[in-house]
């Protein structure tokens, strides 16, 4: 592999971060908000919501992409490939998130919520001050899961044009006739990418432990 | 917002019948395309037409060093210089291509689409930009394949979606008259991997255009060896949105200039390694 081999893996794998990295940046407060909106049982939403959902987490993210980019258009909506991408990835990964914060919504103590109306707070307050830091502790380690997924299927979206890590390894397979070196350099970068990914994690969870003792 | 002291339930039966909805409009969605892709007129007016191009179809169309290159992108440079408007270049992978076309997101697809009876329903060819003529390709030391009929019982891998699977019969016609068939077929999203494939040992041959396969064996003589024809002629040509005429003909236009004053014999040597003299102006397909 030549330097500007390597050097493309590099840029691919700058595609594949900032655009996993502004998915989960959509995805993980979009889907605590869907999942607040079902804990609260608004009617109609509620069911709007759980068909986003099941259907979200059916849809294979290739499809999903080539949906976004080639139907949009054709309903009056103009696209380009990275906002195509970018709400693709949102899009998946915030069903699945929506279902990680329900799940810690769902099994958050009740009792605490009506000490909480007991002493005069709202509801809002309540939850910033004692729904929130908890459900974040629980859901956390679900949470990065959930973002190497992400990372992992994230490919699918060079159908539309986008270079990342594993569309530049592709290239440059397709130019020397040996794809084995480029890809084992793009899993390297995968592994890179998941490891802080991952470290990350480890250290949010320390300084949370810190803050309120261990779970 | 209110905070809820009960679990919230929905009933499974409103969640199907709201997935089932999203799903419809969704499909609605995908299956209401654009009846027309951009006219000539319209090209003219917007000042731009949009080509896509291909990254791993050597020697059609590849990325060195970052830059695309290769005998259509050579080609779409001159487009460049000919035409009266812009010519916007999108690099996307073959999977999704022929949709950006057909849907009018691309005007044209600007690498070498092979001429299918299938494909002619929803696109329009331009002229022939090569001879797509299919062979076989063998690991070199591979002694057990000599000629066609030594395929027999093989194994084949071929590119998923490729018009090749289509042309399948006619190898397996050939094969027919010594008495073998064709073996388990292998199919891959790329060529380069169904190339690495082979070279492991995996599949026992491989069949691409003869242009792809020479390009190929040029590159590892050590590794490869190119067979024999399977197929009767093919051609690859550009292709646009069946019924896009006006863009056809200025495209067709420029494809026989570039016959005529001998730069696409240039280029087919440059990349091809040979010329094709008697190319035909326009090709109906068998197949």
């Amino acid at each position: 592999m030549t330097p500007y081999a390597y050097f493309s893996l590099l840029q691919g794998a700058g595609v594949t971060v900032a655009l996993s990295l502004l998915g989960i940046v959509i995805g993980v407060p979009l889907g605590l908000g869907l999942a607040l909106v079902r804990w609260a049982r608004i009617p109609v939403l509620t069911q709007v919501i759980a068909a986003y959902v099941s259907v979200l987490r059916a849809t294979p993210l290739v499809t999903l992409v080539l949906l976004i980019f080639f139907a949009l258009p054709s309903i009056g909506i103009p696209i380009d490939p990275i906002p195509a991408a970018i709400l693709t990835l949102a899009l998946n990964t915030s069903a699945f998130n929506c279902e990680i914060w329900r799940a810690a919504l769902i099994d958050f103590p009740k009792t605490q919520l009506e000490a909480a109306q007991a002493t005069g707070m709202t509801s809002s307050l309540a939850f910033r001050r004692i729904v929130f830091p908890q459900i974040w502790r629980t859901s956390l380690p679900s949470l990065v899961n959930e973002m190497t997924l992400l990372v992992k299927v994230s490919p699918a979206i060079a159908v539309i044009g986008v270079v990342d890590i594993t569309r530049a390894a592709v290239r440059i397979g397709a130019e020397t006739y040996e794809p084995l070196p480029p890809f084992l350099a793009a899993t390297v970068l995968y592994f890179v990418i998941l490891l802080v990914l991952v470290r990350v994690q480890r250290s949010l969870e320390s300084s949370t432990a810190r803050k309120f003792g261990s779970a | 917002m209110t905070i809820p002291t009960r679990r919230t339930s929905v009933a499974p039966g409103k969640i199907a019948l709201a997935a089932a909805l999203c799903l419809t409009a969704l499909v609605g969605i995908a299956g209401w395309q654009k009846t027309q892709a951009a006219s000539l007129d319209e090209i003219k007016k917007r000042g731009y037409m949009i080509v896509a191009t291909e990254d791993d179809f050597k020697p059609f169309e590849f990325v060195q060093d970052g830059k695309p290159t290769g005998f259509d992108n050579e080609l779409l440079a001159i487009l460049r210089k000919s035409v009266p408007f812009e010519v916007r270049q999108e690099i996307i992978p073959w999977t999704g291509l022929l949709a950006g076309v057909s849907t009018g997101k691309y005007d044209m697809a600007l690498t070498a689409v092979l001429i299918t009876k299938e494909r002619s329903q929803s696109l329009d060819f331009t002229m022939p930009i090569a001879d797509a003529t299919h062979y076989y390709v063998k690991r070199k030391s591979d002694d057990s394949i000599k000629e066609i009929k030594d395929l027999n019982g093989k194994i084949l891998g071929v590119q998923a979606g490729s018009g090749l699977l289509q042309r399948v019969p006619e190898l397996e016609a050939m094969l027919a008259k010594t008495g073998g068939k064709i073996g388990k077929i292998v199919e891959y999203t790329s060529y380069p991997e169904a190339y690495q494939d082979l070279a492991i040992g995996r599949t026992d041959f491989v069949i691409n255009t003869v242009i792809n396969l020479q390009a190929l064996v040029k590159e590892k003589p050590n590794v490869f060896a190119l067979g024999q024809a399977v197929t009767g002629p093919s051609y690859p040509a550009w292709a646009v949105k069946k019924g896009n005429t006006e863009l056809l003909a200025l495209v067709n236009d420029f494809l026989a200039k570039q016959r005529a004053n001998g730069t696409m014999a240039e280029l087919e040597k440059k990349w091809f390694g040979k010329t094709f003299d008697k190319l035909p102006t326009s090709f109906t397909p068998q197949f």
